[in-house]
């Protein structure tokens, strides 16, 4: 058994971290290379403006997946998890307003002021996540079969996921086959009536994606994610000190498990001899020989950026670049002088508590729809979807005493932006217009706010806009797509990245995936990390 | 006196019609109700400005079954289906796109457009064909029912499983995509063509409330993309004499049968006593009784209108008031007096005999969906156009034409004001976004008939306007069309069966679910009769 042997990991995220966790685990010597200064991917936290701190870009946790945080001990590591409750606020710019607590009951108490009936259907929805939580989190949990030649583990994992399908009943298999393909529009119509409460619940099925709630398929996105936390509108949660405690608290892991991390040490290049990754080049010049490589980067650029074309297969090339990675996203910060005023909130005693977990703006399905129409045609949105924290109401020591932060989630900002040509007529669309328009869509996210709360722009004091080409060049993410890859029914399950490589191997011997462009990649919760530690550990020995 | 018959087979549109000829030629006594003056529901043909024959809903034809032509024999009846040849898209910058049956015709006007999408053209027809071959089976047979363990569901299940694990990697792969992806997501991997790429796409919302960018489309522009007549793939084609004339001909061949056949017979209700069917009342009274009644009505008349809601399951009910119509598409029948001129190809000429698309570019698809989802229609439509009098000279007087231009979206929920006040301006829209390429329009049109999905719905029984009987979105496909469970041409109600569009395979003249249907009913029969005699 040839263990001892050195793998390298592309990309200090935290898929990268937990699968070196279980390889170091797994008598290997992983290394970790991070381009960056400092680990964490798309978990981090920065200073953005003197004494002001903010989790750059996720700004909540998936969570991890219940049985990587056990293995990784999680409870024993120097990272807090703040979990606000409740969890989510949703005000309405006629200063109506939601609350989602923790408890169903209590939020459906809270939705009874709209409307009995949805108060009443609530509970049931909650209880029908909960099923499918178990059922999807199985699925979630397993390497896609292979279809050709299936092992006798995949005809093992499919009978066990047969299985608990089949617990659902016949109502809820056909609903699961029903719901998938739909929009999910029209699957919370199917529960709610009330129109802020399907807004909040269906924005689940398009964050960070191209999807409108009406385009089909949507619905899929939200059953994969409520996969990770069956609560209606998701996880709230986020460390102290932001999501940089996570993935600090995750290298800690994975350091005295035996994994070597090294920071600045950008991957050039993947040596490939004979069709097997032979080592690694840096940008340095420095070279390292390595026997196995899993890159937590995105697919398009482990296979395009990082390796010679011309040792891949055409088919296989083809796939790769057909692989829809065009992200939505876009991440402002706001440095506060101190807080804002939400119309929608009654200054009772304990109002603050409600802002503290996360700010759901989006009232409305066409509000939302809208939204994503103009991204279709190269534009960000004039009233976006924007999904707000406030970390330093639980945290106060991520800014300045007194002080606050404002960290917005922007949807949607198209990573190719359309912009006219230097004659005035032709119309382009290109992500290197997104630098003389950073300032506008920035504007755009105060303007929207300040409808909720229109003390906000008399207390900034600094703002930070991430638009979609800055998550492309300084963060790594091909595309500026935040899952690293859209998450489709095509492009999910045996499908992720493409078909025939979803297993977490790639055609060329030596070398994985690791990241969220793997099954199931569905937000901060490790699985796609701990998933293809399991095939690597098994392939390598 | 009570009449008494084998069965009854409610609505005398094409899929009625095909269900009660088969359980004739099988030795049924059969019925066949129709609600209006004329046979065909929506595959009619009827006079409505004298001299003009207008195909008023359906207009071109291609996923009839061959079966179906064969086993009725339908040529002998009158059937015959001339070639609709080609697509022809105007642009507004002057160029334009025109697609033709002959293949290397096609590429070559392609390669003017794009030399590599010439090239990827060849490709993707290739690739097409084993994907229409993969569905075609599908099509004319009956869903499984995939929670059962039942051994002839689970044989099924298990000769879908083994029929895609027979495909190569390359078509597993595009199969999944055509189940999965969005018409343009799935052409904009084949193709760079702004222009091709749209006016392909349009095949992938007809009949649906989604934009060309909406998953699940690609799975429809594969439905309408398996035409076949006469055994050749991909050919779609206009009936001799208009589309209601495929409606007589499968009338004939039902009567020949000796099915019998009443016209301005429309159903108030289903009659059902201790869960089984008995027959039906007519609105004007009489009742009829029938062993077994098989509706072609869409589900919203067939159980929410013919029948009382204390006759059926709370949950099959509920399924069924979820099921999603939304009609999007309308339609306008133009009587002309000339030809329509168009500016980037002036003149009369081949390219009027085929279907012209007025889909110039993604963006204008995308922009006249996104129009309707907020409930107006489409203020520049997609229109698909064809000129059928150049095809078949009767059905319009001596120099003269008939223009049909079936319109998309047109939403059947308005935003504002009612469908008949909107009426005019919509066909106004219409009219204006054709003009915008073939600026004569206006001058030769001397009469039109506009329908909107409220007509279409109030004249044709189509509920909310939708032109397949519900929406061919993807989870109300196969086994979960019209709703699951019940997606076997079976109800609640014993003896009462489905064989319309709204089961599956769906819409489009087609014939395969009355066919289906009547097998079902007969095999359910001969069950019955079984158990009835060894009772006895």
């Amino acid at each position: 058994m040839p263990i001892g042997q050195r793998v390298a990991l592309i990309g200090g995220g935290h898929n990268a971290l937990i699968t070196a966790f279980y390889l170091a685990k797994g008598g290997f010597k992983p290394l970790v290379l991070e381009r960056r200064e400092m680990i964490g991917g798309g978990a981090i936290t920065e200073e953005f403006h003197p004494g002001f701190h903010a989790s750059t870009l996720s700004h909540t946790i998936g969570p991890l997946r219940a049985d990587i945080a056990r293995d990784l001990e999680f409870h024993k590591l120097d990272c807090e998890i703040l979990r606000p409750d409740p969890r989510v606020f949703a005000p309405a710019p006629d200063g109506k307003s939601l609350l989602f607590y923790n408890d169903h009951a209590r939020t459906a108490a809270e939705i009874a002021r709209h409307s009995e009936k949805d108060a009443a259907k609530y509970t049931q929805f909650a209880e029908t996540l909960d099923h499918f939580f178990s059922v999807i989190g199985e699925l979630v949990a397993i390497t896609p079969p292979a279809i050709d030649s299936p092992s006798p583990e995949d005809f093992w994992n499919l009978f066990k996921a047969g299985r608990s399908v089949r617990s659902l009943g016949k109502h809820g298999i056909f609903d699961l086959l029903r719901w998938g393909p739909m929009a999910v529009a029209d699957f919370v119509s199917e529960f709610f009536e009330t129109h802020m409460l399907r807004a909040v619940i269906a924005a689940r099925g398009i964050f960070g994606t191209a999807l409108g709630p009406w385009s089909a398929g949507s619905t899929a996105v939200l059953l994969l994610r409520a996969a990770a936390d069956s609560h209606p509108v998701g996880s709230a949660a986020f460390p102290r000190g932001g999501l940089g405690s996570l993935t600090r608290a995750l290298a800690d892991a994975a350091r005295k498990a035996g994994v070597e991390i090294r920071t600045n040490a950008e991957v050039q290049h993947i040596r490939v001899k004979d069709g097997a990754v032979v080592g690694l080049v840096l940008a340095d010049g420095e070279e390292i020989g390595v026997h196995a490589v899993a890159s937590g980067v995105d697919p398009k650029r482990t296979f395009f950026n990082l390796l010679d074309p011309t040792q891949l297969d055409p088919t296989f090339a083809l796939r790769i670049r057909n692989f829809r990675a065009a992200g939505t996203v876009a991440k402002v910060h706001l440095a506060l002088g101190g807080l804002p005023v939400f119309t929608a909130l009654d200054p009772i005693e304990g109002f603050l508590n409600s802002l503290s977990g996360r700010i759901h703006i989006g009232p409305e399905i066409d509000y939302l729809e809208r939204a994503f129409d103009a991204s279709k045609y190269g534009e960000f949105s004039s009233a976006p979807y924007l999904d707000v924290t406030i970390p330093t109401l639980l945290d106060p020591s991520l800014a300045p005493e007194g002080k606050h932060i404002l960290s917005a989630c922007v949807q949607f900002a198209p990573f190719k932006l359309a912009g006219a040509s230097a004659d005035g007529k032709t119309i382009f669309k290109s992500e290197s217009n997104w630098d003389a328009r950073r300032k506008d869509l920035g504007d755009t996210v105060v303007k929207t706010l300040a409808e909720y709360a229109p003390n906000l722009p008399s207390l900034i004091e600094h703002m930070q806009v991430i638009t979609p080409h800055d998550l492309e060049t300084i963060y790594g993410l091909t595309g500026g797509h935040i899952f690293h890859g859209e998450l489709a029914l095509d492009q999910l399950f045996t499908m992720r990245p493409v078909l025939d490589w979803a297993r977490y191997k790639t055609p060329i011997r030596g070398l994985y995936l690791c990241g969220s462009g793997t099954h199931p990649g569905n937000g901060l919760t490790g699985a796609s990390g701990a998933n293809a530690a399991r095939e690597i550990i098994r392939d390598l020995r | 006196m009570t009449r008494h018959y084998d069965v009854i087979v409610i609505g005398g549109g094409h899929n009625g019609l095909v269900n009660a000829a088969y359980l004739a030629k099988a030795g049924k006594k059969v019925l066949a109700l129709e609600r209006r003056h004329v046979l065909g529901g929506a595959a009619v043909t009827e006079e409505i400005i004298p001299g003009f024959l207008f195909s008023e809903c359906s207009y071109v034809v291609s996923l009839l079954r061959p079966e179906i032509i064969r086993e009725l024999d339908l040529p002998r009846h009158g059937l015959e289906i001339l070639p609709l040849d080609g697509t022809f898209t105007p642009m507004p910058n002057g160029n334009h796109l025109w697609r033709m049956n002959d293949h290397a015709r096609t590429q070559r006007e392609i390669r003017r457009h794009s030399r590599v999408d010439a090239e990827a053209y060849d490709e993707f027809s290739k690739m097409m064909t084993p994907m229409c071959r993969f569905v075609k089976p599908l099509l004319s047979m009956i869903p499984p029912d995939p929670t059962t363990l039942k051994p002839g569901d689970l044989k099924q299940l298990h000769f879908l499983m083994q029929r895609f694990r027979s495909l190569s990697s390359e078509e597993r792969y595009t199969l999944i995509q055509l189940m999965t992806m969005s018409a343009a997501d799935f052409l904009d991997q084949w193709f760079e063509t702004d222009v091709l790429k749209a006016t392909m796409s349009a095949s992938g919302i007809i009949g649906t409330f989604l934009g060309i960018r909406s998953p699940g489309t690609a799975y429809v522009l594969l439905h309408h993309y398996m035409g076949e007549i006469d055994g050749a793939f991909r050919s779609w084609g206009f009936s001799r004499g208009g589309t209601g004339a495929i409606s007589n001909a499968i009338a004939d061949a039902a009567r020949e049968a000796s099915v019998e056949i009443r016209t301005q017979a429309g159903v108030a209700k289903i009659l059902v006593k201790n869960g089984r069917t008995r027959g039906v009342a007519l609105q004007s009274g009489e009742e009829i009784f029938a062993n077994v009644v098989s509706s072609s009505v869409d589900p919203h008349l067939t159980f929410e209108k013919f029948l009382d809601p204390s006759e059926l399951p709370g949950d099959f009910l509920e399924s069924v008031r979820r099921y999603k119509f939304r009609g999007s598409s309308g339609k306008v029948n133009l009587a002309l007096d000339g030809l329509p001129d168009f500016k980037c190809l002036p003149g009369p000429g081949a390219h009027l005999r085929g279907a012209i698309s007025i889909s110039p570019s993604i963006e204008y698809m995308e922009r006249a969906y996104d129009d309707a989802k907020y409930g107006n229609f489409s203020r520049k439509p997609y229109i698909d156009i064809v000129i059928p009098s150049l095809t078949d000279p009767s059905v319009a007087p001596p120099g003269k034409h008939v223009m049909s231009c079936f319109v998309q979206y047109a939403p059947y929920k308005l935003a504002k004001g009612t469908w008949d006040e909107q009426r005019e301006a919509f066909g106004d829209a219409v009219i204006n976004a054709i003009a915008e390429h073939a600026p004569n329009i206006k001058k030769i049109i001397t009469g039109r008939q506009i329908l909107t999905p409220l007509d279409l719905e109030r004249e044709f029984g189509l509920t909310q306007g939708n032109i397949f009987q519900g929406e061919l979105s993807l989870e109300q496909l196969f086994f979960l069309r019209p709703v699951p469970g019940w997606a076997y041409y079976r109800t609640p109600i014993d003896n009462l069966y489905m064989c319309g569009s709204a089961t599956h395979p769906g819409g489009g003249i087609m014939g395969a679910p009355g066919r289906i249907a009547s097998q079902v009913i007969l095999k359910d029969w001969k069950k019955s009769s079984r158990s009835r005699g060894s009772k006895n």
